[in-house]
């Protein structure tokens, strides 16, 4: 199965790398944020001390706060087309002969998971790692204030493999038990944008009414960049109900969640047909 | 019906209904025997994919039973997999990657010793060709180029029993002679069986040793293309009278040799072993009852008459077909083997 699965993810990542477009496309949305979004939108300049604190949770700007939250947003929206991938080979006939083929479904899914969440995660990275450049550029940039240990470091990439995880897993049941592209694509707007303006990727803590900070507790980009955020500012734990082990463990339940329910509509699409 | 180990392919009492209601197969009963090309052929919706579709793993039949190289479709489809090879009616190479790739992606996946993919791979790319190309993008190929990529993936595991699914639609008729040059060379040095679906009736006419008939769902006819000839009862006389009915009818079945009459539309079909020798008198006899003739015409014993005689209507390939490709077809196809059947 190791070589099926091996065989199988390579196929994704030469396909992947044969489509600079698709890859420059995706850098395109976090530079643009980053750039335009998060230098214009700088609400802290109007709040200082112990309110932009409470407002930002620790964070110092909030470019550093949305910063954050972008690495978080970049890794949903790297995986939104992983699906559409399974609707097109299923269109040109390609899932059709893998399917013919002794490969199980769990390496059939299991290669593209893993394909489609190498890009998320190089994405998030890259986000984070701009913004600080950016600060060095004579722009505002991402300043991290706390000193980043090796758990936290740690907890940072955990957060960010594991959203990317969960997101491909969502897309990719989406796709394994859709048939026409347009439905994917209605389906996965329909996803996407309250997935984000539920979660506070962009939106500062402080801002939000109770209803909504209590539904964005539960968002698993809010998970995710919540462990981010804890890591990167210091003084931020103050501000957080829980350590980013918690967080990250309520991200991991959502993970293997979608993860279970992506592979049982992977091997349902993939078994003999009725 | 042999027994089931001894035979590439048993099956027997095959249905598939669809959603409770849609017929496609309907208690198919067949083997193919060990090396064997057997043809299993059908217009449009007869079931001839819905049959590949379950003897290869990928369906679940309503009812029926079907032994493959050994193995118990239903029982074990997955096992099934590793023993067969598949050719599609459609492309289903991966356009970005290259020939190459395709192929060793195919030998992961089958389970071909790492030790011998590379000099698998090479080994297919050159057979089938495509050695020049191996490192472009599928994307690139020619449609000829692709079925033989196709063709190299099916059987890149030196399966026992490659399944053949229209695999030379769309092709043109240098491409079809290739291609069956290829399987037919392959069938030589390794003994497979070949099961195979086509539309073109003179394709299998040539390459098959047995061909089965379906229609709608049902198996109507089976066996060798010479006995399903013989079965015609000799050559085909098609006779258009100015007027049709019982005495038109009586004259033709009165003639010397006359096997049967059947009424086709506004036709007679008139069987007699030598249909050359009847026209004449054929023609004396209408002419002496008054009977006016509009056209007349011979037919030799061919798989199209087969059809004919056991579904009851004619034989339609692909409509954009001109009779100069078709003749030109046959003509390259029977070249292609050296040989051509009555």
């Amino acid at each position: 199965m190791m070589r099926e699965l091996t065989a199988l993810t390579r196929r994704e990542l030469l396909r992947l790398a044969r489509n600079p477009q698709a890859i420059a496309t995706s850098l395109l949305l976090p530079i643009l944020y980053l750039l335009l979004f998060g230098q214009a939108f700088n609400i802290g300049k109007f709040l200082e001390g112990p309110v932009l604190s409470f407002v930002l949770r620790g964070a110092p700007t909030y470019f550093s706060y949305f910063s954050a939250g972008m690495a978080g947003f970049v890794a949903v929206t790297a995986t939104l087309f992983i699906g559409a991938n399974v609707i097109f080979d299923r269109l040109f006939g390609v899932l059709k002969r893998t399917a013919a083929s002794p490969a199980t479904a769990v390496s059939i899914f299991g290669s593209r998971l893993i394909a489609g969440s190498i890009q998320p995660i190089g994405l998030a990275f890259l986000v984070l790692g701009l913004a600080i450049l950016l600060g060095h550029l004579g722009l505002t940039g991402l300043e991290v204030t706390a000193s980043v240990g090796v758990v936290g470091a740690v907890e940072i990439v955990l957060a960010i493999v594991i959203l990317s995880v969960m997101f491909a897993s969502l897309f990719l049941a989406i796709g394994f038990s859709i048939e026409q592209p347009q439905t994917y694509f209605a389906v996965v707007n329909a996803i996407n944008l309250p997935v984000l303006l539920t979660s506070v990727a962009l939106y500062p803590w402080g801002f939000l009414p109770g209803w909504l900070a209590d539904v964005a507790s539960y968002n698993p980009i809010t998970l995710a960049v919540n462990v981010l955020r804890e890591n990167l500012f210091a003084g931020a734990t103050a501000y957080y109900p829980y350590g980013p082990a918690v967080y990250l463990l309520g991200l991991f339940g959502w993970a293997v969640v979608m993860n279970v329910l992506a592979t049982l509509l992977a091997a349902r699409a993939l078994a003999p047909k009725r | 019906m042999a027994s089931a180990a001894a035979n590439a392919v048993t099956v027997e009492g095959l249905s598939k209904t669809y959603n409770g209601t849609v017929r496609a197969v309907q208690n198919v009963s067949f083997d193919v025997r060990p090396g064997e090309a057997f043809g299993f052929l059908g217009p449009n919706g007869a079931g001839k994919t819905t049959t590949v579709s379950m003897l290869t793993g990928g369906l679940a039949p309503t009812a029926g039973h079907a032994v493959v190289d050994g193995i118990d479709v239903f029982r074990d489809p997955h096992a099934i997999k590793r023993r067969i090879g598949l050719v599609f009616q459609e492309s289903t190479a991966d356009s970005d990657l290259t020939g190459r790739e395709n192929l060793e992606l195919a030998a992961a996946l089958f389970g071909v010793p790492r030790a011998s993919t590379k000099q698998r791979v090479d080994s297919l790319l050159e057979r089938m060709q495509i050695g020049d190309a191996a490192d472009r993008l599928a994307k690139t190929y020619s449609g000829g180029m692709r079925r033989r990529l196709e063709l190299a993936v099916g059987i890149i595991h030196a399966p026992r029993v490659l399944f053949l699914d229209e695999p030379t639609l769309g092709l043109d008729p240098q491409g079809r002679a290739g291609f069956w040059r290829y399987v037919q060379e392959l069938r030589k040095e390794n003994g497979m069986t070949v099961f195979v679906t086509t539309h073109y009736l003179d394709e299998a006419d040539t390459i098959c040793e047995r061909i089965a008939i379906i229609d709608h769902g049902h198996l109507v006819a089976i066996g060798t293309p010479s006995e399903l000839k013989d079965r015609l009862g000799g050559d085909v006389v098609s006779v258009r009278a100015t007027r049709t009915g019982p005495e038109v009818e009586a004259v033709l079945r009165g003639l010397p040799g006359v096997v049967s009459v059947t009424k086709y539309d506004d036709s007679y079909r008139v069987k007699a072993p030598r249909g050359e020798e009847l026209i004449p008198t054929l023609v004396e006899a209408c002419t002496r009852a008054g009977v006016g003739l509009a056209g007349i015409s011979l037919k030799r014993p061919s798989l199209d008459e087969v059809f004919l005689e056991f579904t009851g209507r004619e034989y339609r390939e692909d409509e954009g077909m001109t009779a100069t490709d078709r003749a030109l077809r046959v003509g390259q196809v029977q070249q292609a083997f050296g040989r051509s059947r009555r």
